[in-house]
């Protein structure tokens, strides 16, 4: 039955309510877990309230009601919500059934912020906007038939991954699929940028394309020649990056998907580039308005030698990327600087720039503490960790997605003259919790990596050729992680600790191997590996040379307990020999296969603490421009558990470090990774954890977080959230 | 007054008289900001979803904050100057006159960013003839212009932390309905700088009231609470001129009771208004915290949490690898 009458008593709220609160709204309701009750006691039920409240005064009233799945079908397909090729692939009464066994589930919200966000942000609505017509376990059924393509069984388990909680698709597929109307279901593209104006306004309009999909747009701006560099031979010419930042800000704001989500873009730049100074000073507080960025996201690529550089206090040469493509004949973005530094310095037909290395970091820092930008990529950790043949000299928007890319050429008229390789990834990330609960941990992996290669299957993107071709020849995805903290806090183990960093690292540890066999199997089904499969290094087999070598166990008790009353098996050395003979026999399909998003959104519907991080605040005060303040209880959050709940401020840098270090190993991409600090911090104590980060191993660093407590004196009287 | 000889002292930050004026001053120069760091322009979409008497309300209420921070910056913290028990006072009340100006600014930017000029003129007209806005200023211009320099701290410390809520209730309410959410974090920047002006001269008014006779300070006392009963009146009559329409009175004079015992707190006196009568909406007190702990969406907005750095350089051990 599509639309029962949904019964929130299972979620143990009390029927019989008070005057005064069923004259709350639920917004009100919501933000009473903020605050202390009269006893100086936590309102965590009234969070539940709010739910229920939510329900019965919003969603209930206003969902458009059907008699039968037959007749909502009907209508949502003749009237263009639903696309009619995808319930065609089915019989009508697998289609009951998969919609009955969704319901069979009883699925609830545990929070507040999860039921409000998915009705706003997902649920299939009427071409007004005013009503719904789609329950959550609607889309979860219209997913799993968009994403199973036909096949029954796959869509079967995919309803159950997804329904309990235990596999989540991104935004953008769990948004679009099956829906006719819609952007695409891939997150995030990354395009380069060469140094030419053809290539530079070919990325302002994938820019746009993309954007108007629904995706996250980082574009690379390494290769472009820098302030002042020459054009056709005539010095002092060019403008360098900044404008072509504006271009592309401006862009991102024009072009946003249907309204549902803003544009996103970020651009990268290297540290040896000569507008380094300038690119960071975009984001300060008080730029000039011609030059400040200020939606743009903006990351750097630092490579070893800077580091070095740093190290010895010395100076840190900036090369011109346009003398360095003429004498190396490659773009600047694709040759190592520190490889080719000390060439470079000494290559006089290089036009070269000098700074303190220290100073940048210091700079860097520093805006760090005023915007949170810029990201880091820890450029030669990314490349010896990869996998494939190629350079990467670039990441995304949330700093998880690390492939290879190669140039693209244009005619004179602008058509392609050789089509290169641009990175599109669509990512879906395990609740921790829930997968380690699952029945069958191998399979909910199946089940996920089967979702994603199928969105990537179904995804061309023909405005944008270098990301279709890309795609076509890769079948990218990034399985992502999250609620390790509430995990860890349901089990009573302290984020960071000794028992966590053993968890954490086995658990990725199985994840990969589970996930490089679900690839492998589905190669062999296919017949077919991703493009050049044969020179990377599963092929060789050295990629599997850590895990046929060293035994990977548990070190702790209570990590060999959990596993123990688990369905994750720990995979065995032996395992891994199988494994690597049948992936150098037979090869795997996807190019890349994790990736460790940030996970906002989807984290609240499927109440999880965000990636692998620990919690901002064990209340979540959550501000986005659709919703407005909404607050989070962190998930499990209880008297029992409040211990185990340190916030991030608390937990400090260097836990979160290690406990990125230890999954890092595990997973071919990278891992966004903010970092926290309270606001006595210094620009010397973010520096020292970037120092401390590019030591342990770690490729890349998404925001820098500062929180501020309020003055002394100046609180909100009974906020919890205030409390230190 | 103990300023008699005209002897110009250079400030040395050096050497502290009173601790509080260096935590302030450091806690309000990292909390710098300006209107341009908060993308308004996002909320042109939600604000053409206000219906037309809401949209009316909301420019009515901004006009009415500017008046009061073009009162503050340009003649408020400028009167408290000459009364500046340290040179490092001194600083710290230029800085909060300057901020001041900012904010006045930043109501501007928001209307730019959100109305036609036809509208935003109508809007200035409106503060102009409303009689109890003008009240207001005329209450608090009176004491400014007084020579009694603990009155000036009374009436500057009611006005950061009093009178100017009964305009921040409505951001807050729009925030906690989802609508102009950057709007919102802008004018929590500016609650987040009022809290502490509030604080701080409430805090210089607690010291020089310690010096004075026992008499002096029961008479500062209840011309305090007569004062801000006052004020109240005439706040609860300019509230019912902005929020009947919308059917918000009541919960915002809740709110006024609210910020007006956290006003006397300020200035070291019992609260006016028993508890029960300040019950807050949650949803406007959570939105209110001035803490910068909200974990906001980058891609949508820049939120209120960060703050200029302190600069420490490493060290070579720091690089030890």
């Amino acid at each position: 039955m599509a639309n029962q009458v949904i019964e929130l008593d299972d979620n143990g709220v009390e029927t019989g309510k008070t005057g005064i609160e069923s004259a709350m709204s639920y917004h009100e309701l919501n933000a009473m877990i903020n605050l202390w009750d009269k006893d100086g006691k936590m309102q965590l039920d009234k969070d539940k309230l709010a739910v229920r409240k939510y329900f019965l005064d919003h969603v209930n009233q206003n969902t458009v009601f059907f008699h039968s799945l037959k007749e909502r079908l009907d209508y949502l397909v003749e009237n263009e919500y639903y696309e009619k090729e995808i319930l065609d692939q089915y019989r009508f009464e697998f289609i009951e059934e998969l919609e009955k066994l969704a319901y069979s589930k009883k699925f609830r919200f545990d929070a507040f912020m999860g039921a409000y966000k998915f009705y706003t942000g997902y649920a299939l609505k009427t071409f007004d906007g005013e009503r719904y017509l789609e329950r959550f376990e609607d889309r979860v059924v219209m997913v799993a038939l968009a994403l199973a393509e036909g096949k029954e069984d796959i869509a079967v388990s995919m309803v159950e991954e997804i329904i309990s909680g235990r596999f989540q698709p991104a935004t953008p597929t769990f948004l679009n699929c099956g829906k006719k109307q819609r952007g695409e279901f891939v997150s995030c593209f990354l395009l380069r940028i060469e140094d030419n104006m053809e290539s530079i306004s070919r990325a302002i309009n994938s820019a746009l394309q993309l954007s108007k999909r629904g995706g996250g747009v980082a574009l690379n701006l390494s290769n472009v020649r820098e302030y002042g560099a020459p054009i056709k031979k005539i010095e002092g010419q060019s403008s360098g990056i900044i404008p072509v930042m504006k271009l592309l800000e401006d862009s991102f704001s024009y072009a946003n998907q249907l309204g549902a989500r803003q544009g996103a873009g970020a651009v990268y730049l290297n540290a040896h580039h000569p507008d380094i100074l300038r690119f960071l000073d975009t984001k300060r507080e008080n730029a000039d308005e011609k030059i400040r960025i200020k939606t743009l996201s903006i990351g750097i690529v630092v490579p070893d030698i800077t580091m070095h550089l740093a190290k010895d206090n010395e100076d840190m040469y900036l090369f011109s990327p346009y003398d360095v493509e003429k004498v190396y004949g490659v773009p600047f973005g694709d040759i190592s600087v520190t490889e080719k530094y000390q060439e470079m310095v000494d290559d006089p037909r290089i036009k070269k720039q000098k700074i303190k290395a220290r100073t940048l970091f210091e700079r860097i820092a520093e805006l760090q503490f005023e915007s949170g930008y810029p990201y880091i990529m820890y450029e030669d950790t990314v490349n010896k960790a990869n996998p494939i043949q190629g350079r990467i000299n670039m990441s995304n928007l949330c700093s998880e997605i690390l492939q290879v890319n190669t140039p693209t050429t244009y005619n004179a008229d602008l058509s392609y003259d050789q089509i290169g390789k641009d990175i599109s990834c669509n990512l879906g990330s395990l609740n921790i919790a829930m997968a380690m609960d699952g029945p069958d941990f191998a399979k909910t992996i199946e089940t996920s990596i089967r979702a994603l290669t199928s969105v990537s299957d179904q995804s061309d993107i023909v405005s944008v050729r270098s990301i279709s071709d890309g795609n076509h020849k890769s079948h990218a995805i990034g399985l992502g992680q999250m609620n390790l903290h509430g995990y860890l806090a349901r089990e009573h183990i302290h984020y960071g600790s000794e028992e966590a960093l053993d968890f954490t690292n086995i658990y990725f540890y199985t994840v990969v191997f589970n996930a490089i066999q679900a690839s492998n199997k589905i190669a062999i089904e296919r017949g077919a590996s991703f493009a050049n499969f044969e020179n990377s290094t599963y092929a060789s087999g050295e990629y599997f040379e850590k895990y046929v070598t060293q035994e990977w166990e548990p070190k702790t008790e209570k990590v060999k307990e959990l596993f123990a009353k688990s369905g994750a098996r720990i995979p065995t050395q032996a395992d891994w020999k199988e494994l690597k003979t049948s992936v150098m026999a037979h090869g795997i399909y996807n190019q890349n296969l994790q990736a460790v998003p940030p996970t906002g959104s989807i984290s609240y519907i499927n109440n999880s603490t965000s990636s692998i991080h620990p919690i901002a605040s064990r209340i979540e005060i959550r501000k986005e421009g659709k919703l407005g303040r909404v607050y989070y209880p962190a998930p499990f959050l209880s008297e029992d558990t409040w211990d185990y709940y340190d916030d991030a401020y608390e937990v400090g840098p260097d836990k979160i470090i290690d406990t990125y270090a230890v999954a890092t190993q595990h997973v071919d991409q990278g891992l966004s990774l903010t970092l926290f600090f309270k606001d006595t911090a210094t620009t010397r104590d973010v520096n020292r954890a970037q120092i401390n980060a590019w030591r342990k191993g770690i490729k890349t660093i998404y925001y820098i977080r500062i929180r501020q407590q309020a003055l002394l004196g100046t609180e909100v009287d009974s906020c919890v959230s205030c409390m230190l | 007054m103990n300023k008699i000889k005209l002897v110009s002292r250079p400030v040395n930050w050096n050497k502290i008289e009173d601790p509080i004026d260096m935590d302030v001053w450091n806690r309000l120069t990292s909390n710098f900001w300006l209107p341009e760091k908060v993308p308004i322009s996002n909320d042109i979409q939600s604000w053409e979803t206000l219906k037309p008497h809401e949209k009316t309300l909301t420019m009515h209420v901004f006009t009415g904050l500017t008046m009061l921070d073009t009162i503050q910056g340009t003649i408020g913290a400028a009167a408290l100057l000459p009364d500046a028990r340290t040179p490092h006072e001194e600083a710290v009340i230029t800085n909060i006159a300057f901020m001041e100006s900012v904010h006045a600014k930043s109501y501007s930017s928001v209307f730019s960013t959100l109305c036609s000029s036809a509208d935003i003129d109508e809007a200035f007209r409106w503060s102009e003839d409303n009689p109890h806005l003008q009240k207001k200023a005329e209450i608090i211009l009176g004491y400014y212009k007084g020579d009694d320099p603990l009155k000036r701290k009374v009436a500057s410390t009611l006005l950061e932390s009093f009178l100017f809520y009964s305009g921040f209730y409505l951001p807050m309410y729009w925030s906690s309905r989802a609508k102009l959410t950057n709007t919102a974090d802008l004018i929590r920047l500016i609650i987040r700088d009022e809290a502490i002006h509030g604080y701080y001269i409430g805090y210089k008014y607690q010291l020089a009231l310690a010096e004075e006779s026992e008499a002096r300070q029961a008479e500062m006392k209840s011309y305090t609470y007569d004062l801000l009963l006052e004020l109240y009146d005439n706040e609860i009559k300019y509230t019912a001129d902005l929020y009947d329409g919308m059917g918000l009175t009541e919960d915002v004079k809740k709110f006024l009771r609210y910020n007006g015992n956290k006003a006397l707190m300020n200035l070291g006196y019992d609260p006016l208004f028993p508890k029960d009568e300040c019950d807050v909406n949650p949803a406007i007190l959570a939105a209110l915290s001035p803490n910068a702990d909200e974990n906001h969406d980058f891609f949508s907005g820049s939120g209120s949490s960060y703050v200029i750095g302190k600069h420490e350089s490493t060290t070579d051990d720091d690089w030890d690898f």
